[in-house]
């Protein structure tokens, strides 16, 4: 064979091979900086992630801090000043009539620490995680119902099963967003609390005849309770549903998979004060 | 010498189907197939030196040589591609290649007599697009573990040499031809390319483990 047909052969031989390791070499710098971009689209998402759920937290403190607030001033407040004015009218009244204004007065306070302890009872996430979430929900149900505002009836169906505490927490406090809502602007007779929890799925569905609001509004109202409740059920890895429309009242309906293991929807929940 | 390289490699063969049966549990499917597909090899190439001893031919191990590489590697990239369009093209071109493989071994280049290059040739393309539409499978699901690490990056990188190089040695071959004494050269270029080839398999081997690959796909 002619020396320069070898000098083609063996240049042609070490040009394949340059070629496929120089091919080989650009993949692996193209995937390792594929693996580097994902890492940091990962770590972006779990910090604003982080971020929203410190917000929800924050949120729900002020929220829940603001209901202590509306209960002390509307109903505690207003309760222990008629006592006070009762019990100063009682001094310059005859023995009888003061008799009476002590034993009113008495009842009244009774009534207030009553409410006290129910108000802390509600507060109390121990409370949620002792008794868990039906037993609350049916604590509050009752309280709301002997004050006569409005009729709520509460049903259970399927083997009640744990959901976890955090979530079963923000259940609840969605539980509560609604029922202020439905108090202060629905003006419906009815609200209809229902807990269906089967194998695959929870669903937690609240439902009042009231007044109804329109879809426009819903889609506007960003930073209002009710976004608020959407954004707490993502949290805990649900979906919920808001159906409204004017004059037909309200259906919240929020439905989660039990088995779906999220890292912020499980274990121990720490003190939410802290 | 040749028989010392074709000897070595069969024990090759051997060796990497032995490691493929040391680190059996911690295979994925693929991986499983790939190990015996050495076996296969081992098989074949053991049954090729006893034909040319005896009968002075192996045409017929070189055909069906042909068509259980392309099944069973062809298999294997059915099951590490996700993409359900380039799984379905797979399973198709396995039974168009065998209707094929038939065809040729009857009418075209018979079993006894002709090296089955009308199936090989259309093989190694086929290879050549299949590692490289699963290298880009691979941009577009990059796995958290180190490149290096990953058993798919060294198979596939084995089947785009393997595939690649078989047309490079057409080539020489077509160049060589006219020159006299050149079939060692060929024979020697074309070992060193299937030990290589075998030698990216056995790293594979050693370096898959399913726990990695099956949680951290997608």
């Amino acid at each position: 064979m002619p020396v320069e047909s070898l000098h083609v052969l063996i240049l042609s031989t070490a040009a394949f091979f340059a070629f496929i390791t120089a091919f080989i070499i650009y993949f692996i710098v193209l995937y390792r900086n594929k693996q580097l971009k994902n890492k940091q689209e990962q770590e972006q998402q779990q910090s604003a992630f982080r971020q929203e759920l410190l917000k929800a937290q924050i949120e729900m403190q002020e929220q829940t801090l603001l209901y202590v607030s509306r209960e002390i001033h509307d109903n505690v407040t207003q309760v222990l000043s008629f006592v006070k004015l009762s019990l100063a009218m009682a001094g310059k009244s005859s023995e009888d009539h003061k008799q009476t204004k002590i034993n009113e007065s008495r009842e009244l306070v009774a009534q207030v620490i009553t409410d006290l302890r129910d108000l802390s009872k509600s507060l109390s996430f121990e409370h949620i995680t002792h008794l868990g979430l039906v037993k609350t929900i049916e604590i509050e149900t009752k309280r709301i119902n002997k004050s006569g505002i409005i009729n709520v009836s509460l049903s259970a169906e399927g083997d009640i099963y744990p959901l976890g505490e955090q979530r079963e927490l923000v259940l609840f406090r969605i539980f509560q967003e609604t029922l202020n809502n439905t108090l202060k602007h629905s003006g419906a007779k009815h609200l209809k609390i229902a807990l269906q929890y089967h194998s695959e799925l929870f669903n937690l569905t609240l439902e009042d005849d009231g007044d109804g609001f329109s879809a426009i509004l819903l889609d506007k109202s960003k930073g209002s309770g009710l976004k608020n409740i959407e954004n707490r059920a993502t949290l805990i890895g649900a979906v919920a549903t808001i159906n409204s429309s004017p004059g037909k009242g309200c259906c919240i309906s929020v439905s989660l998979n039990p088995l779906e293991q999220r890292l912020y929807a499980d274990g121990y929940h720490p003190n939410r004060f802290s | 010498m040749l028989t010392i390289i074709t000897t070595s490699y069969t024990f090759l063969v051997l060796i990497i189907g032995i490691i493929g049966i040391i680190r059996y549990k911690w295979l994925s499917l693929p991986f499983k197939l790939l190990t015996w597909s050495s076996f296969m090899a081992c098989l074949l190439a053991i049954l090729s030196q006893i034909l040319n001893a005896r009968y002075r031919n192996n045409k017929p191990i070189l055909h069906l040589e042909s068509i259980t590489e392309f099944v069973f590697y062809s298999v294997i990239y059915y099951y590490l591609f996700k993409n359900k369009i380039i799984k379905k093209a797979i399973i198709v071109s396995i039974i168009v290649f065998s209707v094929s493989f038939l065809i040729n071994a009857i009418f075209f280049q018979p079993f006894f007599k002709l090296f089955p290059s009308n199936i090989d040739l259309p093989k190694q393309v086929l290879f050549a697009i299949f590692s490289l539409l699963l290298f880009k499978e691979m941009l577009l699901y990059p796995l958290k573990i180190n490149i290096i690490n990953q058993s798919i990056f060294w198979f596939n990188t084995a089947m785009l040499f393997f595939a690649t190089t078989m047309f490079f040695n057409l080539g020489i071959t077509n160049y060589l031809a006219r020159y006299i004494r050149y079939d060692n050269i060929l024979v020697y270029f074309w070992y060193l390319i299937i030990y290589l080839f075998h030698i990216l398999i056995c790293i594979a081997l050693l370096t898959e483990n399913k726990k990695f690959t099956l949680s951290d796909a997608g």
